[in-house]
């Protein structure tokens, strides 16, 4: 056994101080460990579900042969996204009409100021388009007008707006499909035809058919909108266009231009280039916001 | 409340070779008869008809199946949709389908029994019909229209865009329940 009354007192108590503050770091580390521990079980708990969708944004906003840039576009701020969500809108100047870029200027800065957006109020953003559109009726009485499309992202779903024959375009597994209706003669012709067992062809004939029936600019237009959102999937693509887009690449062969893999800059420079390589002597102002749905835990 | 719509069309064909059946009570039942692979599909299509419109077509699926094995050519392809109170019971033989829209997705009906939620859209048709058709058309113009009516139109312009309706027989019903 060891005697430690041969120690010198000052010794003992050095001891015993070194004692006392070795059991407290062990304790404390032993608290910290216990800390540490539990913050990753709960960090684990909550990550455990696939992580959220995000948009990945990207757009291009080009003059065709036209003298004005009559497209405008609009996407909404990122950074409460989580909150607000995420707002794109495309708006077309009617071509043949004057002001087409201050009608379509107008349309998405009115977009811009009312936002944020209610994702679940489809009838009062509805109302909030609606509201625009009289007012540019009442300044130029049907003499100036624009199509507009919008599309409200929330928590993988989506709701769209649409007034014209602008698009909107969903390319899910490689396929791409038009998800608004155009607003234009031929719609009504087509349910003429069809109601009387006839064939259509008689609606594509006529090139005044394409002339819209509703538009910003008319007085209390129908705005098309989804009363229920649709759920969107990760790698779903979404473009919001102009009619310049996809007068000069039809819709079967967006696809044939862009890549599974590639992201929003990506895919919006490759439409570009795709709609200028075709060279078309009356290109329209082509404009598109493109989104690409991704999942991150950012 | 359940809202249906009808569509029949010639679709450019010589005749018209499907039939669409429904019938309100008891439940609501929709009939899609296909008679495109058949050599006489009218007495066919007029033989579906007269089964489900007597006593036997309240009866169960199961019955109703083995008396079509017994009576209907093998080439004969239908889709039936029976409306119970908290669902839709199905079946099914050939290509004809039907589609449901729920909660912002599109599925295929399953055959067999079915639960149903408010505000479910469903859409059955030939194959023909839905051959000119993407799943996130249907979806887009499901959520879109107010009505089946509107809903049907939209289709319709869907398809004619690509056929000008010159695409042969389409026949289709669609549904929405106001729950």
């Amino acid at each position: 056994m060891f005697d430690y009354s041969i120690l010198p007192d000052e010794t003992v108590s050095a001891i015993i101080v070194a004692l006392v503050l070795f059991a407290f770091s062990f304790v404390f580390f032993l608290i910290c460990s216990l800390y540490s521990l539990i913050k990753y079980m709960v960090y684990t708990n909550k990550h455990k579900e696939k992580p959220g969708l995000i948009c990945d944004v990207a757009y291009f906003h080009e003059r065709g042969k036209r003298e004005n840039q009559e497209d405008s576009i609009y996407v909404s701020p990122m950074d409460k996204v989580e909150e607000t969500g995420f707002v794109a809108a495309c708006s077309d100047g009617m071509g043949g009409l004057l002001n087409g870029e201050v009608v379509s200027k107008y349309v998405t800065d009115s977009l811009s100021e009312r936002f944020p957006y209610k994702f679940d109020a489809q009838e009062d953003n509805s109302r909030i388009i609606s509201e625009i559109s009289n007012k540019v009726y009442e300044e130029y009485h049907l003499g100036a007008g624009a199509t507009l499309v919008m599309v409200h992202i929330y928590d993988g779903y989506m709701n769209f707006y649409s007034l014209g024959d602008s698009n909107i375009i969903l390319i899910r597994n490689n396929r791409a499909t038009l998800l608004n209706y155009k607003q234009n003669y031929i719609t009504l012709m087509i349910k003429k035809c069809a109601e009387s067992g006839m064939d259509t062809g008689l609606a594509y004939k006529d090139n005044r058919a394409k002339g819209l029936i509703d538009f910003v600019g008319n007085l209390d237009c129908n705005v098309l909108k989804t009363s229920r959102p649709l759920r969107l999937i990760e790698n779903d693509i979404i473009i919001v266009s102009s009619d310049g887009v996809t007068d000069s690449m039809p819709l079967n062969r967006i696809v044939n231009y862009i890549h599974f893999d590639q992201n929003a800059i990506g895919i919006a420079r490759s439409l570009k280039y795709a709609v200028r390589a075709r060279k078309n002597p009356r290109q329209d102002n082509y404009s598109a916001v493109v989104i690409k749905m991704k999942r991150s835990f950012v | 409340m359940i809202e249906y719509y009808t569509f029949k069309h010639r679709g450019a064909a010589d005749e018209y070779k499907d039939e669409v059946f429904l019938r309100l009570v008891p439940n609501l039942t929709v009939a899609i008869f296909n008679g495109n692979k058949l050599d006489s599909p009218k007495s066919q299509s007029l033989l579906f008809s007269e089964i489900l419109s007597s006593d036997e077509g309240n009866k169960s699926f199961d019955y109703l199946h083995k008396v079509f094995d017994d009576c209907l050519d093998d080439d004969s392809e239908f889709l039936i949709l029976r409306v119970e109170q908290n669902g839709i019971e199905s079946i099914r033989r050939g290509d004809v389908s039907a589609k449901i829209v729920r909660h912002g997705q599109i599925s295929l009906l399953p055959n067999g029994y079915f639960g149903l939620s408010s505000d479910d859209s469903i859409i059955c048709a030939t194959s023909n019909f839905f051959k000119y058709i993407s799943d996130e058309g249907i979806l887009a113009d499901a959520l879109v229209s107010g009505s089946c009516n509107e809903w049907m139109n939209m289709m319709i312009r869907r398809i004619s865009d690509q056929t000008q309706l010159k695409c042969g027989n389409l026949s289709a019903v669609n549904l929405k329940l106001n729950r």
